[in-house]
């Protein structure tokens, strides 16, 4: 039973951290808390829904979807962020000004899909399951994790090793150096964006995948998670943010399975603490982020 | 308050429905019945049911379909808008303006407040959808027409331990609303009574979208039975976690899953999943097909068990004025003293607790559809 609940937790943590590498990506790289990325990552869902309802392949819903989702990032920097950057609004303006931009969001996708939770159309989606021993998970799970760790593994790359990586980098560790030695500020901020948003919109779809359920409340349900996972991994580290995600996945299913379910929520937040006060600054430290 | 009371005008000559009939003992009498609904507001979906109940009872006495003895029999249905206030200057309106009997008001919650204003004045009380505990006892002329949990879920209980012989249970449900709550109460107690081992208990909050850590530790167990204690999103997707899980077992349900969008969103996850109801759309006794094809016709879906609750009130209340009821203490008297009558919902009469005598429809999830549980 602990190999089955434990791989509960991977499935859970994988898009956990789906959610978290674009939130602690653009705390990084603007020392702000985007909390309009839940609002993203709903509409993203609720975008390759009805692609899928129109018959487009699932694959190509996705991938549409994402690009969506990034451009919905990119608008939403130009809308609610870059107008207070150039003002230097400090950090608590632009964290109201996401707060608005999610609630305009929120209210859009209620006018286009009503409030009603969706499901993919039927068949759309795979119910095999595979059984290793006494383990069974869904094969349909096991292509989302599949999907998250490619994701993860490419963002690693890009930040990594190629000259995009290194603006963003650049501009998360000074801004002003940065656009001296001639790096596009504003455009690699856009980028950053993009990915972010399209990262979180991916976790979005597969959320909503993964259980069949597209929701208007299914950003609020992940948000404060994904604000405690980022803490947890160090705010701006999207390493911490993985480990941090996949965490939570297991102390929660781990919860439920061994103590109480009704204190699931309890003893996740608890842990967090716990680990907290041992480390102020989060599991990876502030900042990691230039180094990654 | 003026707007509000426009309102209410406009409702009454919107849905009160006058009814005089051809010859009968009881021609030129009248009576006006004041109908309490959540036409609008949170609980507008059942209150809406309740209101179209009342309109097509209205054409049904004009076709006869209805018997009142050639009483003019009026339904008045006024708004309460799902706020408690509205539904307390309801019942002041009815206590005074000559009704000879109160139906509603839609939720348990609501009947607390009215109901004991309504006993003050001796206003008769006919509740249709109120299923808490403590509705009846409030007064001596309250009566109700709605089976509560608590009748529905031993009848349930029996008919699957004979089916598949039980012998183990596990119950999953949310323990931060009201209504899953009692439904976990209602279900452990049932269990215990009928010496059926539970074997484990868990929980989960409203939102949540992941049972699998829940569903494992139970599925460990091997319960014959899982009961799922939800209302219709989480015990959609509870149902369909589990058999993904390989959950051999038998599924029960509560009032919340007893709704054709269960089925809808459940798909082929939902099938065996057993419910216990007041109501089974096929019944085909007291006119339910001859109801259920003339609701359908009229509203564009076919009714809820809240509708057919609210019609086999009117049906009872004609029942009462053909026995020459026209006054409260008269209408107390004859739902006290009624023989078993056919309704939609099937022979209904009252118990010594004025709670209704009926029978449950234990219904089962087969293809995509309710049938009935054998």
């Amino acid at each position: 039973m602990l190999v089955q609940q434990l791989a509960n937790g991977v499935f859970l943590g994988a898009v956990y951290a789906l959610f978290a590498i674009g939130y602690t990506l653009i705390f990084g790289v603007l020392d702000i808390l985007n909390l309009a990325h839940a609002a993203i990552f709903m509409l993203a869902a609720f975008v390759a829904l009805s692609l899928a309802g129109l018959g487009v392949p699932l694959v190509l819903a996705f991938a549409l979807a994402l690009v969506v989702a990034g451009l919905l990032g990119v608008l939403l920097d130009r809308v609610a962020f870059a107008p207070l950057r150039r003002r230097n609004a400090g950090t608590l303006v632009p964290l109201i000004s996401s707060i608005g931009a999610a609630i305009i969001m929120q209210g859009v996708a209620r006018g286009i899909w009503g409030p009603d939770e969706q499901r993919f159309p039927a068949n759309a989606l795979s119910t095999a399951e595979i059984h290793i021993g006494s383990l069974t998970v869904g094969a349909l799970d096991v292509v989302i994790l599949a999907i998250a760790l490619v994701l993860m593994g490419v963002l690693s790359y890009v930040l990594r090793s190629t000259a995009l990586g290194r603006s963003i980098r650049a501009v998360a560790a000074d801004r002003v150096a940065a656009a001296l030695l001639g790096v596009d500020i504003e455009r690699t901020i856009a980028l950053t964006f993009f990915i972010a948003s399209a990262l979180g919109g991916a976790a979005g779809i597969l959320i909503g995948l993964q259980y069949n359920s597209v929701s208007l409340d299914m950003g609020a349900r992940i948000e404060l998670k994904g604000l405690a996972i980022i803490i947890l991994g160090g705010m701006g580290s999207v390493t911490g943010a993985v480990i941090g995600a996949f965490l939570l996945g297991a102390v929660e299913t781990l919860s439920v399975a061994y103590i109480s379910s009704s204190y699931r929520d309890a003893i996740a937040f608890g842990v967090m603490f716990l680990i907290l006060v041992l480390r102020p600054t989060g599991l990876f430290g502030k900042r990691a982020l230039r180094a990654a | 308050m003026r707007v509000k009371s426009v309102f209410c005008a406009v409702l009454l000559l919107a849905f009160g429905s006058s009814v005089a009939l051809g010859a009968g003992p009881m021609t030129g009498k009248s009576v006006k019945v004041g109908v309490i609904a959540d036409v609008t507001g949170s609980a507008g979906a059942y209150g809406n049911s309740q209101k179209n109940a009342y309109e097509l009872a209205g054409d049904d006495l004009k076709a006869g379909l209805i018997d009142a003895a050639g009483a003019s029999l009026t339904f008045d249905v006024q708004d309460s808008a799902s706020d408690p206030n509205q539904v307390v200057n309801l019942v002041q309106k009815f206590t005074t303006d000559g009704s000879a009997l109160m139906i509603g008001p839609t939720l348990s919650s609501e009947a607390k407040k009215a109901d004991p204003i309504a006993v003050g004045k001796n206003l008769t009380i006919l509740a249709t959808s109120n299923t808490a505990q403590g509705i009846t006892t409030m007064g001596s002329c309250v009566f109700r027409d709605s089976l509560s949990e608590e009748q529905v879920v031993p009848q349930m209980l029996v008919k699957m331990e004979k089916a598949w012989k039980v012998k183990t249970a596990a119950i999953i449900y949310g323990d931060d609303d009201q209504f899953t709550k009692t439904d976990f109460d209602i279900f452990s107690a049932s269990l215990k009574a009928d010496n059926i081992d539970v074997v484990d208990i868990k929980t989960f909050h409203k939102g949540d979208v992941d049972f699998k850590a829940q569903l494992t530790a139970i599925g460990e167990k091997k319960p014959d039975l899982l009961v799922i204690g939800a209302l219709i999103e989480e015990g959609v997707k509870i149902a369909t976690q589990a058999k993904q899980l390989g959950f051999k077992g038998h599924f029960a349900g509560g009032n919340g899953l007893n709704s054709p969008k269960f089925i809808d969103l459940a798909g082929p996850a939902g099938d065996g999943v057993i419910v216990g109801a007041a109501y089974y759309l096929g019944d085909t006794r007291g006119g339910n097909k001859t109801f259920v094809e003339r609701y359908t016709k009229k509203f564009g879906k076919a009714p809820d068990q809240f509708a057919a609750q609210a019609y086999a009130a009117a049906q009872v209340v004609a029942a009462a004025i053909k026995g020459g009821a026209t006054n409260s203490g008269q209408f107390c008297s004859f739902f006290g003293n009624m023989k078993p009558l056919m309704t939609v919902l099937g022979p209904v009469s009252f118990m010594s607790s004025r709670d209704v005598r009926a029978d449950s429809a234990i219904l089962e999830v087969s293809k995509g559809a309710f049938v009935p549980f054998k």
